[in-house]
């Protein structure tokens, strides 16, 4: 089977389906770590990679919050950065035309009450240069006290039913770590119809100014992202593709291509570049290339193929 | 100057020095250095680039361009002092070894009017920022005075590089161990009560430059700062380095600054 006979990269089919959204190649990078994609443009064609996610989006503008926003943690940063965000409109009519038509663009959506994140679904899912929505459920519910709609079951069911009815363009639902039971969410967005799960978010988190005896941030938390993060992320995508039959976008700390092939392995369909578009803008095209290249030397002719090879001796 | 599309390159590190304390100096060669504006910055990752792999410390450290060498082999000189993990990786760098960088980044210092005299007051590691902008002033015909302070005289960098260039620099140390025991702000304030400087530069820790811009408002005299908050990426995407303005809002320290006119500044708002 593997290994039978190595190929040249160039003969492996790397294209993969995520949920309805037809991609040239698995690797697409994360929301919020790759602003409205121009800004990349200088240091990778965007047409080397999948696609990208674009920065979360509200209906209206939004600002961000104060400093200190982001710190450094061992393989990991933390960033409360909030969600700053130029707003559907805007989005639509400045950032997106000046995109390559050939370049594949899933937008992020997010809101504090279900039904603005419906008419954000609604006005976003009906742009024909929309691939697809990327539900951003980890934000606090204002009518719920604050619960972000990813940490609680009817909540989340809630929300994706009401987006899910909003549109017909393919949804997914990125999926918060917070969480006691990957599973149980993955299924509950399954069953109101989601097309695919992106996951993992960032790891909520805290870190310290011992001297200050403060926060090192200004929110007090932030989201934990970066390598550090990887092998919970490797976790909770292999227990969600068990729970369901759709497909998983793997999200956390992916720096290289066997980072990536990790995913796969686990059973995500696709992957998710984060953190590390930072550190280096190029990445998310290396790991591209480097996937079809692992499939290529371990004889898979089609990188979809290695979607849940994990080869484990329990059950 | 025209916005060049910044190198990315594993750097080769030519000299490697202490430079008086817990301060170091690493000369860099950069082939295909597009040249800089005086406040633009370099992102540095200890070790070569593939920082992705060697994952801590995890985010490359933003340091300004103390100066440049053009010519055949461009270099670039960064002075900076040990302060963490990161800085401690990059001061061990040895002659041979690379070190990621990222630049040259953001908006720097714009230079005085012909007739305008100048007064460049920085804070410790501030010197860093400012040493450039004070040749550079020189070589437009701006009379320039450069005010230095830090806590102690162990905390000083790059005094002997302003003698060399014969750049006139005052010190002031807090606890009085080098030249005037007092804060530099104080230097600055006699300074601008005295007359003559139509145009302030600072740089250096907030409190510094949110007093330096109090002094300069009071005189009706225009302050540029040059503001260093932590920062991810320096290229305007992950928004970590936002500084609270005025008018409300936020701009980006890597991409719309380094440099401010001060009075753009909520300084209330930055830690």
């Amino acid at each position: 089977m593997s290994d039978a006979r190595a190929l040249a990269p160039g003969d492996v089919d790397s294209r993969v389906d995520l949920g309805g959204i037809a991609l040239r190649n698995p690797v697409l990078t994360a929301s919020g770590t790759f602003g409205y994609g121009r800004e990349f443009e200088p240091f990778l064609d965007l047409r080397r990679i999948g696609g990208f996610v674009a920065k979360s989006l509200t209906l209206e503008p939004r600002h961000g919050n104060p400093p200190p926003r982001i710190a450094e943690a061992p393989s990991a940063m933390l960033n409360a950065i909030s969600l700053e965000n130029v707003g559907v409109d805007a989005f639509v009519r400045d950032k997106l035309p000046a995109l390559p038509e050939d370049v594949t663009v899933v937008a992020s959506l997010f809101e504090t009450e279900i039904e603005r994140y419906a008419e954000a679904a609604k006005r976003l899912g009906g742009v024909p240069r929309v691939a697809g929505l990327e539900l951003n459920a980890s934000c606090p519910h204002v009518k719920s006290g604050g619960i972000e709609f990813g940490q609680d079951p009817r909540l989340l069911a809630q929300l994706v039913r009401e987006v899910r009815r909003a549109t017909s363009a393919p949804l997914l639902v990125k999926l918060s770590p917070n969480v006691t039971h990957i599973a149980e969410m993955a299924r509950v967005c399954e069953g109101e119809g989601a097309d695919g799960l992106s996951l993992i978010n960032a790891v909520q988190a805290l870190e310290v100014d011992v001297e200050r005896r403060r926060p090192v941030l200004a929110n007090v938390l932030g989201g934990l992202s970066g390598p550090a993060i990887r092998p919970i992320a490797l976790r909770m995508v292999w227990q969600a593709s068990r729970a369901v039959g759709i497909p998983i976008c793997g999200i956390g700390g992916i720096g290289c291509a066997e980072d990536a092939v990790k995913f796969l392995l686990c059973g995500a369909t696709a992957v998710q570049v984060g953190t590390a578009n930072y550190l280096d803008p190029g990445v998310a095209g290396r790991v591209a290339e480097g996937i079809s290249a692992y499939a290529a030397r371990h004889g898979f002719a089609r990188v979809r193929d290695l979607v849940g090879r994990l080869e484990t001796d329990r059950g | 100057m025209a916005e060049a599309v910044p190198l990315r390159i594993d750097a080769e590190v030519v000299a490697a020095e202490p430079a008086g304390g817990e301060n170091h100096r690493l000369r860099l060669a950069v082939p295909g250095w597009p040249g800089f504006s005086p406040g633009q910055f370099v992102m540095l990752s200890p070790g070569a680039r593939a920082a992705v792999e060697r994952s801590d410390p995890l985010l490359p450290r933003p340091m300004a361009i103390y100066r440049a060498r053009g010519g055949e082999r461009p270099e670039i000189e960064i002075l900076f002092k040990r302060h963490g993990r990161g800085t401690a990786l990059l001061a061990q760098a040895r002659p041979g070894e690379r070190v990621g960088l990222f630049g040259p980044l953001g908006r720097g210092f714009a230079l005085a009017a012909p007739g305008e005299r100048a007064v460049l007051v920085a804070g410790g590691t501030g010197i860093a920022s400012v040493f450039e902008l004070a040749s550079r002033l020189r070589a437009a015909g701006t009379p320039v005075r450069v005010l230095l302070g830090a806590r102690s005289r162990g905390d000083l960098m790059g005094e002997d590089d302003f003698a060399r260039a014969s750049l006139p620099l005052v010190v002031a140390t807090e606890d009085g161990s080098r030249g005037e025991r007092g804060l530099v702000t104080d230097l600055l304030e006699r300074e601008l009560a005295r007359g003559g400087p139509s145009r302030v530069y600072a740089c250096g820790p907030t409190p510094m430059m949110r007093r330096a811009a109090e002094i300069a408002r009071a005189q009706r005299v225009p302050c540029a700062v040059s503001l260093e908050n932590p920062m991810a990426c320096g290229f305007g995407v992950c928004l970590g380095c936002a500084a609270p303005l005025a008018a409300g809002g936020f701009a980006l320290v890597c991409r719309d600054g380094p440099v401010f006119d001060a009075e753009r500044i909520a300084w209330a708002g930055l830690p």
